[in-house]
């Protein structure tokens, strides 16, 4: 009877040798996907790229380190608990950074929409008192028409902050108020040069 | 001693049994196959550090082709380690983590050179397309583009600030787009403008003509000639062939060719004289010598431009051109008259008699030394 229960304990200690002591923490696992895709759809990749790819290269590790231990006799898949549980920090804070970025750029497009329609408000006034051309009727036309592209690009831009692309309404906003600016300097000292009060 | 022969019998078996599952546990560790753990540790470096070199931006195809290479490593390794741990063969798993490796390796080298290349590139571009708006600025600040070509000034030259703006933040993609574009709107209107430039030369000539026989009958009669240069915009005053004054001049609106019919807003270019002389309450502008447009060589043509339908029928052709006062403004501003400042036409006024010549020509000089003299 001894000889059995010895028998028996001895194939018990090598069944769970062989088949290792871990399991893959499969929730985890999910959690932190279901983590980064959240990050993902916070845009974090366009708002904060190198975090975005730094909390991807965290993932990656994490993966090889579980197939890793998946191809191991013993497996130990503490360290990777932990790593996931980190992870799934990272990718809140990474979202987190995302969402703020994307408000801070939102915010800038929004002031500059506003002060672009302000010069632009202000340059078709300015227009009708300009002496008949600063340098010449030719460069008030194209003034004129610098004016006009401007205004078509700030709704251009504009539409872009509707559809949420804040980065490219920028770059747009951006440039469209250098060329107004530009404009309206040069507007102001030719109505200063003919004595006119702006 | 009989309970001692069955104790030792049992250390036996246990013994027997602690050898063969320490056996076991040995074999099983040498013949467990090598997980591939290295070569994916190289192929996750090489694809980190791909991706802070930007190579998904600049060098797309390769990093693409690394991560590609990658994820099929990993799932060849998931597919291994789902088998028998004795019939495992990690040697695809290795064969696509080294192709990772290498991949995202040339990845990251040709993103940093290509970034850098393309930095450079667009420096150079947003440079020259400066230049190109800068001479389309020299060349044709004062020159009545068409609309068309208005329109398209305007948008290149907004593209290319928005090249700038994208550039300054690093966008490469970006501004490598807009300064494309910018570039090529910016070349094909200082292209087309030179054309019309150009083909508005053809009459140089016959300019060059009018300006040699009116100076040359200056000379012989000994008598005044006004020459007015329209793309200097001076007003010359000769006497006995010689120049004794030189007065900035201010065109019509559409001062580029010739006058062809009333309400085009251009300058008249040919051989004309002074009709009547006007002062005081007879003129608005100060001062003013009416000239004889349109003359008979201007009824002929807008005659045939009528009968070739260049002109609508009904369309008159226009009169009333002078070179009055009013000037100074730095403007081309009036109807199609040449304006002086009041205190030029003071000195004109009286140097000159109805009858005396007013030639108005395009330019006394050929096109390629004004080209030569603003590159200059």
């Amino acid at each position: 009877m001894k000889n059995r229960i010895l028998t028996g304990f001895a194939v018990v200690v090598m069944t769970a040798m062989l088949a290792g002591c871990g399991k893959v923490p499969q929730a985890q696992v999910d959690e932190a996907n279901a983590a980064i895709a959240a990050a993902q759809t916070a845009q974090a990749d366009v708002y904060v790229p190198a975090d975005f790819a730094a909390l991807q290269d965290s993932m990656r590790a994490v993966n090889a380190y579980i197939e890793g231990q998946k191809s191991k006799l013993f497996k130990k898949y503490g360290p990777a608990k932990e790593n996931l549980t980190k992870v799934v920090a990272l990718a809140k804070t990474v979202q987190e950074s995302a969402v703020a970025r994307k408000e801070e750029v939102k915010k800038e497009v929004e002031t500059l929409i506003e002060s672009l329609k302000g010069v632009i408000e202000e340059n078709t006034k300015l227009f009708p008192r300009a002496p008949r051309g600063k340098e010449g009727a030719a460069v008030l036309e194209q003034m004129k028409t610098e004016m006009e592209t401007v205004s078509a690009a700030s709704a251009e831009a504009q539409n872009l902050y509707v559809e949420g692309k804040y980065m490219d309404a920028l770059n747009k906003l951006k440039a469209a108020k250098e060329t107004a600016d530009k404009i309206n300097n040069d507007l102001k000292e030719a109505i200063k040069k003919v004595g006119g009060r702006i | 001693m009989k309970q001692g022969r069955v104790v030792v019998k049992l250390i036996g078996r246990v013994a027997i049994i602690l050898s063969v599952t320490a056996l076991l546990g040995i074999a099983a560790v040498i013949f467990v196959p090598d997980s591939p753990e290295e070569e994916i540790r190289e192929a996750m470096a090489a694809l980190s550090e791909a991706s802070s070199s930007n190579a998904p931006l600049y060098s797309r195809r390769l990093f693409r082709e690394a991560k590609a290479a990658y994820d099929s490593a990993m799932a060849a390794w998931r597919r291994e380690n789902r088998r028998f741990i004795y019939f495992r063969d990690y040697t695809g798993v290795i064969a696509f983590a080294k192709e990772a490796a290498e991949k995202g390796r040339l990845a990251a080298t040709s993103s940093v050179s290509g970034s850098r290349n393309l930095r450079e590139r667009i420096g150079s571009q947003i440079k020259e397309t400066k230049k190109t708006d800068s001479q389309i600025e020299r060349f044709f600040g004062r020159y009545p583009l068409r609309e068309e070509l208005r329109t398209r000034l305007a948008k290149g030259r907004l593209m290319l600030r928005e090249a700038e703006v994208a550039f300054k933040k690093n966008q490469l993609l970006a501004a490598n787009r807009k300064i494309t574009d910018a570039e090529y709107l910016l070349a094909e209107v200082l292209k087309s403008a030179m054309e019309e430039l150009k083909s508005y030369f053809g009459a140089y000539p016959m300019w060059k003509k009018w300006a040699e026989t009116s100076i040359a009958e200056s000379a012989k009669n000994n008598s005044a000639l006004i020459l007015v240069d329209k793309i200097a915009r001076k007003c010359y005053l000769y006497n006995n062939g010689r120049i004794k004054y030189e007065f900035d001049a201010e065109l019509g609106k559409n001062w580029v060719g010739d006058k062809r019919r009333m309400g085009d807003k251009a300058t008249p270019e040919g051989k004309y004289v002074i009709t009547r002389k006007y002062q005081g309450k007879e003129t608005q502008y100060h001062k003013s010598l009416a000239i004889n447009y349109p003359n008979s060589e201007d009824v002929e043509r807008f005659k045939s431009d009528i009968a070739r339908g260049i002109i609508p029928k009904g369309t008159k052709i226009g009169n009333g051109i002078e070179i009055h006062g009013g000037g100074g403004r730095g403007a081309d501003w009036t109807d199609g008259c040449v304006a002086l400042s009041d205190k030029d036409m003071d000195i004109l006024f009286p140097l000159v008699k109805t009858g005396t010549p007013v030639t108005i020509v395009g330019s006394l000089r050929k096109i390629e030394d004004i080209i030569s003299a603003e590159n200059e």
